[in-house]
């Protein structure tokens, strides 16, 4: 038996309706894949309490310190944000950890990646500096290293030891909610946002207490609470972004 | 007779780009040796004239994927020695976006990686994988060029008519080209269509208008290059009423390129959007109003438009190249605008009434002689193809080149 000869009106009927349908599988993958984070495990949030920050900076400075930033570099600065009544706003802006980042999609060699926990990464040995993720980012929580860091980290040791390798000239760099202090603390048995050792650095070092952080899929977490609790907001939430930092608004009463 | 060497115009012109060249190799050594530091950019503009080098060369390389689906797909056959010129064009316009990526990233020794590690979601990682992919095809389609060098057809004459066989395969890599050329001259635009984050970037068109400008570009340089170089030695050869047939379409695509420009920009938006008004302002009444009115609009479509489609400024070769040029400007412009607009407005993502902020990026002295080393190695490769190639050359039909084929296959007389 021989096949029988096929043209090539046919082939090209073969040809488009695969292409369709390989398509169409990739798009419901990708439904799939933006479906809520994974259950089950921890997600981390950081909540900022705008009615008591004062806008002294000392959480720029423990950043600074513990992630070995360079001056010239803000992972984590203090903004002004306007007046309510006649006191002054401010606006501490750490990395949105977004669960749909747009630098995380954007990176053409999956440089940043998501941890299950919902922290945004960037594997800076895998980062080629294209700064792609850079005008991507709402927030400009990224700075690339125009040059390199070398001497001694003006911030160490007043503000705290570092706890991870400087990043190389070339690269983007970031926050990640100090995941290396809530690894280290788990491993240890202790809870992030509780324990101080577990805890990222800037929430640890704020004098006035304005920020908590914590585990949003556990209800009793005080981020839970405290978000069931009181009105917040997140930065640019049109956008779709969905970032893990949570704001409370500084309001006439509470300010 | 004289000792002294003549410097005839061909030795100074390669002189001169040579020193442009040299210049621009010392600029890129320091880029590698100290940092971005030495450039202008910052995290608010992170991209600036080398990235419009970037583009522009890719773009106005898009003669050569056009021009071999012409040939090959519509059976154009006539055109196929204007597609060999956009060919050779289209080689130097992507090793030059290569060489200018490569001082462009802050980790040149990582170029690689984008090819190892791939993120299916990125624009930029499609883009770097149809720019290799699409690289190789051109060397490929390249190999009957440099299979024409009499030194290696005399050398070598095997690897000669080898190299010159691949030509068999042309309307196979025709297809390849044409696949791998649709997907990132549109996605380049589409880098900047997709992202939120600056407004004035985020619409979807901006693809459709860099495939459309890129054709047109592509096409205008290779006809440009065709006609200066045969106005300039008589190792060019070309067909004349060819190469004006290739400007008439060119001023059909100018048409559609000016109907999308106006639906895309002209008539963006009524109503106040923050960021992307502002973006528009820019453009039309702002710093970039003289590059977007005059470059891109008067002499980068509407006169150019106009001189190709008018069939008395047509078939007038000096009119005709005028247009041509201004095409390719206009292009450029357009490059260089798109980039620029999206980055020098910044939208804040405070709480409430979104403040723009205006950003400014002139390019440092080290981008502009690197960048210019670029354009030179280009224009260098080209008169040293025109030469001892005969990438413009009118003269060898088809037929010809078929037999042309066959003599390199016979050894070389010793």
């Amino acid at each position: 038996m021989s096949m029988p000869k096929m043209n090539r009106r046919d082939f090209l009927k073969i040809a488009a309706v695969s292409v369709t349908a390989l398509t169409g599988v990739q798009v419901i993958r990708r439904v799939e894949a933006s479906e809520p984070t994974p259950s089950g495990g921890r997600q981390w949030a950081m909540v900022i309490d705008q009615s008591l920050c004062n806008g002294c900076g000392y959480c720029v400075m423990a950043c600074r310190a513990h992630n070995d930033v360079s001056p010239e570099i803000a992972w984590n600065p203090v903004l002004e944000a306007g007046q309510v009544g006649d006191k002054e706003i401010y606006l501490p802006r750490p990395c949105m950890q977004c669960s749909e980042a747009p630098c995380v999609d954007v990176c053409p060699v999956k440089a940043s990646y998501y941890r299950p926990d919902g922290i945004v990464m960037i594997d800076y040995d895998r980062c080629i500096g294209c700064r792609y993720c850079e005008v991507a980012c709402p927030y400009g929580a990224r700075s690339f290293n125009w040059r390199a860091f070398t001497g001694p980290n003006p911030a160490v040791p007043e503000w705290g030891q570092p706890e991870v390798s400087r990043r190389p000239r070339g690269v983007v760099e970031k926050c990640a909610f100090c995941y290396q202090r809530i690894d280290r603390g788990l491993a240890l048995g202790m809870i992030p946002g509780v324990d101080p050792d577990a805890t990222p650095a800037c929430v640890v070092v704020c004098p006035v207490g304005a920020r908590f952080f914590g585990d949003l899929s556990d209800l009793q977490s005080n981020v839970s609470k405290l978000l069931k609790a009181r009105p917040s907001y997140r930065l640019r939430a049109d956008l779709g972004t969905g970032p893990r930092v949570y704001y409370l608004p500084a309001t006439e009463e509470r300010a | 007779m004289k000792l002294h060497l003549k410097l005839s115009p061909w030795l100074s012109w390669l002189i001169g780009l040579g020193a442009v060249v040299a210049t621009g190799v010392g600029a890129g050594m320091l880029v590698f040796w100290k940092g971005l530091s030495v450039t202008h950019l910052t995290d608010l503009v992170p991209w600036g004239l080398w990235i419009t080098i970037d583009l522009s060369s890719i773009a106005v390389s898009a003669g050569a994927f056009s021009l071999c689906a012409a040939v090959y797909l519509l059976g154009l056959k006539c055109f196929q020695p204007v597609a060999r010129t956009a060919t050779f064009i289209g080689l130097i316009g992507y090793t030059m976006a290569l060489l200018t990526l490569l001082m462009d990233i802050g980790r040149p020794d990582r170029f690689w990686h984008a090819v190892v590690y791939w993120n299916k979601h990125s624009l930029l990682w499609e883009v770097t994988m149809c720019v290799t992919l699409y690289l190789a095809v051109l060397v490929l389609e390249s190999m009957p060029i440099f299979a024409q060098f009499e030194w290696l057809k005399v050398r070598w004459p095997k690897l000669a008519g080898r190299m010159s066989r691949v030509h068999h395969y042309a309307p196979y890599l025709a297809v390849v080209g044409l696949g791998l050329s649709m997907l990132h001259q549109s996605s380049l635009g589409a880098v900047y269509g997709v992202l939120k984050a600056r407004p004035f970037w985020y619409r979807p068109d901006v693809s459709v208008l860099f495939i459309i400008s890129a054709v047109a570009g592509g096409m205008s340089l290779t006809v440009f290059a065709s006609m200066l170089a045969a106005r300039l030695t008589r190792r060019a050869s070309v067909d004349d009423s060819l190469l004006e047939r290739v400007a008439y379409f060119i001023g059909w695509t100018l048409v559609l390129y000016l109907y999308f420009r106006f639906w895309d920009a002209l008539s963006m938006t009524y109503t106040y959007q923050p960021g992307r008004t502002e973006g528009l302002h820019l453009l039309t009444e702002g710093p970039l109003s003289f590059n977007f009115w005059v470059g891109e609009m008067l002499l980068g479509i509407i006169v150019p438009m106009v001189l190709l489609l008018y069939r008395p400024t047509r078939t007038s070769q000096l009119w005709r190249m005028i247009a041509l040029i201004l095409v390719v400007g206009g292009v450029v412009a357009y490059r260089w605008d798109t980039n620029i607009s999206g980055l020098m407005i910044v939208l804040s993502y405070l709480p409430g009434e979104p403040i723009v902020e205006y950003t400014h990026y002139f390019p440092s002295l080290i981008e502009i002689l690197s960048g210019a080393g670029v354009v030179a190695y280009g224009l260098l490769a080209f008169s040293l193809g025109v030469r001892y190639l005969k990438v413009v050359d009118h003269s060898l039909t088809v037929k010809e080149h078929e037999e042309r084929k066959v003599e390199a296959k016979k050894p070389a007389p010793a």
